[in-house]
C-alpha cells in the first residue's frame, strides 16, 4: 500500500466518512494525491465514494475571447465614440452580425440610412463595462457559484447567447469507508528504507544492505517547460534559410522610412489610396525625411508623370512613414548599385523584416507584421524564371504553389502566388510578384530585367503550424502558451 | 481592389446562356478577376485598380466573350460625328476644377438591372478610380429634359432642387444639408473664400453642383430614353477616358452615341475622343518578357482574347488599344495581357543559372547565437510589436518622456499605439502582466529593434532584453545570466551603481564598455511591477547587440 493511500484509509478509520476538504486537511497530503488514492482505494472496495451531480456555469470559447476583449456591442460603441459615425457596412463582419444587433438591442445606437451612431445612453455606456462582460469575466475567474447567484438572469442572457453554458459535473461530496477498509491492515512505512540519497550515502556505500523506498511510478508529475524560440522566429529562419540555399543574399534597410522609398521609388501613384492616412502610419516627429540626390528625384518625377499623367510633389515623397511593405529594401538595393557592369549576374537578394498598417486594434487585427521580399537583377529575367525561383523557394519550406494573374503597380505582369492548404484544402493567397516595370528601372538608371516578390509571413507560420489558430495568437506572446506550443 | 456584386440573370443575358457560372467564375480567374463567391442572386469579384473597365458589369461581360473567343468586339464607332450638345467652359472654373467631357447617349431600353448596374458602375469608377469624386465624377441627366447648350463655370450661391430633394435650396445650404452634399462638399473649398460653387447649368437653370450633387429636374430612371453624361474632374486624361469608357457601355447596350462639343474660349474638343492608339511589339519582346516561344498565329489569337485587334507591320505587331482601356501605357502593359492570355498555368518553369552563394546579414547570425544562448539559459522567447504608447513605454516603467528622443506617430487609429518603443524592457514586463497565472520561475527574453530620435534623423538600433519573474531569485541571479551572454559578446563589460527610476534604488548597475554605457541590469520598483499587474518579484537586463 502507497504512503498516500495508508494515509487516507488511517484518516477515514477514524471518521469513518469525510468531505474531499476534510480528508486534504487531516492528512496534510495535497489534494491531488488525495484523489489518487481516493480513486485506488475505491477501485480495490476499501471506501465507497458519494458523488453528486451539480450543475455550474462555464464559458464557450466565443465566451472566453469575449471575456478577454470584451463583448462586441461594447467594441463597436467605443469605435463610434471614436468615429462619430459609421456606416454597416464598413464594419467587420462580428460587429456587423453581432455587435450591431445587441448595441441597438441595448438601446446604445440608432441605425439610420445605412449607418449608425451612438443614442444617449450609448454615450453612457461608454468607456464602463458592461455587467454581462463582468460576468463573463467573472466566470472566467471560476467565480461560478456566486454569480450564478447574483446574476441569474444575466447568466441566463449569456446562455442564450451560447456565450455560456452549463456544465453537469458528478463532484464527490462524500467518502465512506466500507468493512474491507476497516479489516485492512496499515503498516507504517518502514524507516530504515532509503528515500532521498545524498553525496554521503554513494561515498560511504552507506546503501549496503538496505532497502530504497518504492515509488509510485505512474504517478503525475508537474510539468517541466522547455524554454523555445518563438514559432515566428523558427518560420523566418527557416525563410532565411531557404533562400541562402537558393544563393539568395539577405540584405535590410530602415523600418522608419521616406515615402519616396516605400512608394514613389516603385512607382506607386502619389493619389493611389494605399497612400492614405487611412492605412499608413505617418511620423508626427520626424514629419519628413529629405532625399537628398536631386538626380534621382528628377528621374523618378519624370517617369510618375509620364505613366501616371498627374504632377509628381516632391514633398508628399518626403513624408515620414512606417514602411507599408518591406519592398523598400529591394528597391533602395537596386537604386544603389552603381556600376551595374562590374557585378555578376544575376544579383539575388533578399530581405526579411516588420512591416506596418494602421489598423484599428482587436483581437483580429494587428499593426505590424513581418513581411519577406525577393529580387533578382539579371539580363533577360522570365516570367518562367519567376515561377521556377518561386516554386523552388516555397517548396524548400515544404509548401505547393501556383501562379494566378494580378495587378500591382509596381510589376508588369504582375503575379498572385498561392500555395495549397491542405488542411482546409483550398489555394490560399500568399503574396505578389512579377516583373519589375521599366519606369522602375529607368528611374534607377538600370538596363535590365528584375524580378520581385513580396510574400506575407505569419500565413506561412499559421500554414505550417495547424494548431496555432490565428495570427495575433503569435503576438500574444502568452507565457503558458509558448510553454505548450 | 474592389468588390463588385453582378447579378445572375443580367450576367447570363450578357455572356450569353450557354456560359453557366461555374465557367464564369473559372474564366474570370484566370483573366485576373478574383472570383469572391456567390449565392442564388449575385456573383461576387474583386476588380484590380488596373482595370476600371471590369467594374461595369457590360465591360466585365465584354472582356469575358472577347477571353473565351465568343465575340470579337474590338472598336467602337459613333452613330454620328456632328455634336448634339455644347458646353462653354468659363474661365472661372479652371483653377477649381478645369475639365469636362460628355457624351449623349440615345435610344436606351432600361430595366430595373441595367439601369442599376449602370448607376453602381458610375460611383465605383468615381469613388475607386476617381479617388472619392475629388479626381472624376459622373453625372446622368435625362437628355429630354435639358437644353442644348450648357455652361460649366464656378457661380455665385444660388438656388435650385437638388435630386430627392422636394424643395429649392441655395448651394450652400446643400453642402450644409443634403447628404451628397454632406459626403462630398469638402471636395469643392473655393466658397469658402469667395462666392463661388462649380455647377453645370442650361437656360432653364442648375443642372448639378459639381461634383457633389443633380437636380432633380434631370433625373433618370427606367423610363429614361436619351442620356446627357458629364464627366468633371482635375485629371485631364482620366476625364477624357471616362466619356470613351461610358460610351463604350452604353453601345454594347444598345444605344447610339452623339458627340458633345466643349469649348474653353475659341479651343474646343469634341467627346468621345474614341480614338485607336496602337503600339507595337516585335514578337521576341513577348517571348522575352513570358519565357516561352508564343508564335505568330498564337500571338494574334491571344491578343484578340485581351480585345486588340491586331496587324502585322515591319515584323512587329501592331496592337490597336480599345478605347475602354485607360489602363494600357507602354508596351509592358500589353504583354502583361498578353501573359495573361497565355495563361501563367502554361509557362514551363525555367531554372536561372547563377553559381553565386547565398549569404545571411552578420545580424542575423549575431540575433541567432543571442537567442540559443538565452533560450540555453532557460529564457523563452517573445516577439512583440515595435509599437507601444508613452503610457507603456515611459510612465509606467516611472520614466520620464523626452520628447526630442523618440518617434512620435502622427495619425494612429488606435489610443494604446502613439509611438516607436525605445526599449524592449516594457513588452516583457507586458507579456508577464498577462500571464500571471501561469507557474513561476517566469524567465523570457526578446531581441530585436529599438527606435530612437538622434539629430531629429530615426534611428533604429537592436537590444538584447531579458526579464525573469521568480519569487525565490536575487539580483545576482540576473547578473550571472547576464554575465553568461557577455561572455560570448567580445569587449570588456564592467559594471557600475546607477540610479534608474525603473529599478530598485541600490540595485541596478549600468553596463560600461570603455567610457560607454551599453545596457543596465536590476530588480524592478515595486510600483512598476504594480503599474503593470505583476505580483512576483522581477529582473531584468537591457543591452545594445
Amino acid at each position: 500500500m502507497h504512503e498516500y493511500e495508508a494515509a487516507v484509509l488511517k484518516a477515514l478509520k477514524s471518521t469513518k466518512h469525510a468531505s474531499i476538504d476534510e480528508i486534504v486537511e487531516d492528512t496534510h497530503l495535497g489534494r491531488d494525491a488525495v484523489l489518487w488514492a481516493i480513486d485506488n482505494l475505491a477501485k480495490e472496495g476499501m471506501l465507497d465514494i458519494i458523488r453528486e451531480e451539480k450543475e455550474q456555469a462555464a464559458l464557450t470559447d466565443e465566451g472566453k475571447a469575449y471575456a478577454k476583449s470584451g463583448l462586441p456591442e461594447e467594441g463597436l460603441i467605443q469605435k463610434l465614440a471614436n468615429a462619430g459615425q459609421i456606416y454597416i457596412k464598413d464594419l467587420d463582419p462580428t460587429q456587423r452580425s453581432i455587435g450591431l444587433q445587441w448595441a441597438k438591442a441595448k438601446g446604445f445606437i440608432e441605425i439610420g440610412g445605412g449607418s449608425i451612431k451612438l443614442t444617449q445612453a450609448g454615450e453612457k455606456a461608454l468607456g464602463k463595462e458592461t455587467v454581462e462582460h463582468a460576468v463573463l469575466e467573472g466566470i472566467a475567474r471560476g467565480d461560478v457559484q456566486h454569480l450564478q447567484k447574483q446574476h441569474a438572469d444575466i447568466v441566463l442572457e449569456l446562455i442564450k447567447r451560447k456565450l455560456v453554458t452549463i456544465k453537469r459535473n458528478n463532484a464527490i461530496t462524500q467518502v465512506k469507508i466500507t468493512s474491507k477498509g476497516h479489516a485492512q491492515d496499515i503498516f507504517d512505512v518502514r524507516k530504515d528504507e532509503i528515500d532521498r540519497i545524498t553525496k554521503k550515502i554513494i561515498v560511504n556505500r552507506e546503501w549496503e544492505g538496505k532497502e530504497f523506498k518504492r515509488y509510485d511510478v505512474r504517478v503525475d508529475v508537474e510539468e517541466a517547460h522547455a524554454a523555445k524560440s518563438h514559432p515566428l522566429r523558427d518560420t523566418i529562419n527557416q525563410i532565411k534559410d531557404a533562400y541562402a540555399k537558393m544563393g539568395f543574399r539577405e540584405v535590410s534597410g530602415p523600418i522608419v522610412e521616406s515615402s519616396f522609398w516605400v512608394q514613389d521609388a516603385l512607382m506607386i501613384p502619389q493619389d493611389h489610396p494605399a497612400r492614405d492616412a487611412q492605412d499608413t502610419f505617418y511620423i508626427e516627429d520626424p514629419q519628413n525625411i529629405d532625399i537628398s540626390d536631386n538626380m534621382l528625384l528628377n528621374k523618378v518625377a519624370k517617369e510618375h508623370e509620364r505613366a501616371w499623367n498627374s504632377e509628381w510633389k516632391e514633398e508628399l515623397a518626403q513624408k515620414a512613414m512606417l514602411r507599408s511593405h518591406s519592398t523598400s529594401v529591394t528597391a533602395r538595393f537596386l537604386y544603389s548599385l552603381k556600376d551595374i557592369a562590374s557585378y555578376e549576374l544575376p544579383i539575388k537578394i533578399f530581405s526579411v523584416g516588420r512591416v506596418f498598417r494602421n489598423e484599428s486594434l482587436d483581437y483580429r487585427h494587428l499593426a505590424d507584421f513581418y513581411q519577406g521580399d525577393g529580387m533578382i537583377i539579371g539580363e533577360h529575367l522570365t516570367l518562367a524564371n519567376l515561377f521556377d525561383t518561386l516554386t523552388t523557394f516555397y517548396s524548400l519550406l515544404g509548401m505547393r504553389t501556383r501562379f494566378m494573374p494580378t495587378y500591382f503597380p509596381f510589376v508588369e505582369p504582375g503575379v498572385e502566388i498561392q500555395a495549397f492548404y491542405s488542411k482546409r484544402n483550398e489555394w490560399l493567397e500568399m503574396g505578389g510578384a512579377g516583373v519589375l516595370r521599366h519606369e522602375i528601372i529607368n528611374a534607377a538608371g538600370k538596363r535590365f530585367s528584375v524580378l520581385a516578390w513580396g510574400c506575407g509571413i505569419e500565413r506561412i507560420v499559421l500554414m505550417k503550424n495547424p494548431h496555432i489558430k490565428s495570427v495575433t495568437e503569435l503576438y500574444n506572446n502568452g507565457i503558458g502558451w509558448m510553454r505548450k506550443r | 481592389m474592389a468588390g463588385v456584386s453582378f447579378n445572375k440573370t443580367y450576367l447570363s443575358r450578357l455572356v450569353g446562356k450557354s456560359i453557366d457560372f461555374d465557367k464564369i467564375a473559372q474564366q474570370a480567374t484566370k483573366m485576373g478577376v478574383e472570383f469572391e463567391g456567390a449565392d442564388s442572386t449575385e456573383m461576387r469579384f474583386q476588380i484590380t485598380a488596373n482595370r476600371p473597365d471590369l467594374l461595369d458589369i457590360v465591360g466585365f461581360a465584354r472582356a469575358l466573350k472577347n477571353f473565351m473567343h465568343k465575340s470579337k468586339k474590338f472598336s467602337y464607332k459613333m452613330k454620328s460625328s456632328a455634336p448634339y450638345l455644347e458646353i462653354n467652359v468659363g474661365k472661372d472654373v479652371s483653377g477649381i476644377r478645369p475639365f469636362i467631357s460628355g457624351i449623349v447617349a440615345k435610344n436606351i431600353d432600361f430595366d430595373d438591372q441595367s439601369l442599376k448596374h449602370l448607376l453602381n458602375f458610375s460611383e465605383k469608377f468615381s469613388d475607386i478610380f476617381g479617388r472619392h469624386r475629388e479626381k472624376l465624377a459622373i453625372g446622368m441627366h435625362n437628355l429630354d429634359k435639358i437644353g442644348t447648350v450648357l455652361k460649366y463655370d464656378a457661380f455665385p450661391d444660388q438656388e435650385f432642387v437638388a435630386l430627392g430633394e422636394k424643395k429649392s435650396m441655395l448651394f450652400s445650404k446643400v453642402l450644409e444639408t443634403n447628404k451628397k452634399g454632406i459626403e462630398y462638399g469638402d471636395i469643392i473649398t473655393c466658397h469658402k473664400t469667395q462666392n463661388c460653387y462649380p455647377a453645370l447649368k442650361d437656360l432653364d437653370g442648375v443642372l448639378a453642383l459639381i461634383p457633389v450633387v443633380n437636380s432633380e429636374r434631370t433625373k433618370i430612371s427606367t423610363s429614361t430614353h436619351n442620356m446627357f453624361i458629364d464627366m468633371t474632374g482635375t485629371s485631364k486624361y482620366v476625364v477624357d477616358k471616362a466619356a470613351d469608357m461610358f460610351a463604350a457601355t452604353l453601345m454594347d447596350m444598345g444605344a447610339y452615341i452623339y458627340p458633345v462639343k466643349v469649348n474653353y474660349g475659341k479651343k474646343s474638343n469634341v467627346f468621345p475622343i474614341m480614338e485607336e492608339r496602337s503600339i507595337s511589339i516585335p514578337l521576341g519582346q513577348i517571348d522575352e518578357v513570358l519565357g516561352v516561344s508564343v508564335g505568330f498565329n498564337n500571338a494574334l489569337s491571344l491578343a484578340e482574347k485581351m480585345g486588340y485587334a491586331c496587324s502585322y507591320l515591319n515584323k512587329k505587331i501592331v496592337f490597336k488599344i480599345p478605347s475602354y482601356r485607360l489602363d494600357i501605357l507602354t508596351d509592358q502593359d500589353i504583354i502583361e495581357d498578353m501573359a495573361i492570355a497565355y495563361g501563367y498555368e502554361y509557362i514551363a518553369n525555367m531554372p536561372i543559372y547563377s553559381t553565386q552563394t547565398g549569404m545571411l546579414e552578420e545580424r542575423t547570425e549575431k540575433n541567432r547565437k543571442l537567442s540559443a544562448i538565452m533560450t540555453g539559459l532557460g529564457f523563452g522567447e517573445m516577439m512583440n510589436s515595435y509599437l507601444t504608447s508613452e503610457n507603456e513605454n515611459f510612465n509606467k516603467m516611472r520614466v520620464a518622456a523626452n520628447q526630442s528622443k523618440y518617434i512620435k506617430l502622427k495619425n494612429s487609429k488606435t489610443g494604446s499605439i502613439t509611438m516607436m518603443r525605445t526599449w524592449i524592457l516594457p513588452s516583457l514586463l507586458k507579456n508577464f502582466s498577462l500571464s500571471v497565472h501561469e507557474k513561476m520561475p517566469q524567465k523570457i527574453f526578446e531581441a530585436d529593434v529599438v527606435f530612437a530620435l538622434a539629430n531629429k534623423m530615426p534611428s533604429e538600433k537592436y537590444h538584447l532584453s531579458a526579464a525573469m519573474a521568480d519569487p525565490k531569485a536575487n539580483f545576482n541571479d540576473i547578473k550571472s545570466v547576464l554575465e553568461s551572454v557577455l561572455n560570448e559578446i567580445p569587449g570588456e563589460y564592467t559594471f557600475r551603481a546607477a540610479a534608474h527610476e525603473s529599478f530598485i534604488e541600490g540595485r541596478v548597475a549600468d553596463i560600461v564598455v570603455g567610457k560607454a554605457t551599453v545596457g543596465f541590469v536590476g530588480e524592478l520598483h515595486p510600483e512598476v511591477l504594480s503599474n503593470f499587474g505583476i505580483e512576483e518579484p522581477c529582473f531584468g537586463f537591457e543591452i545594445i547587440i
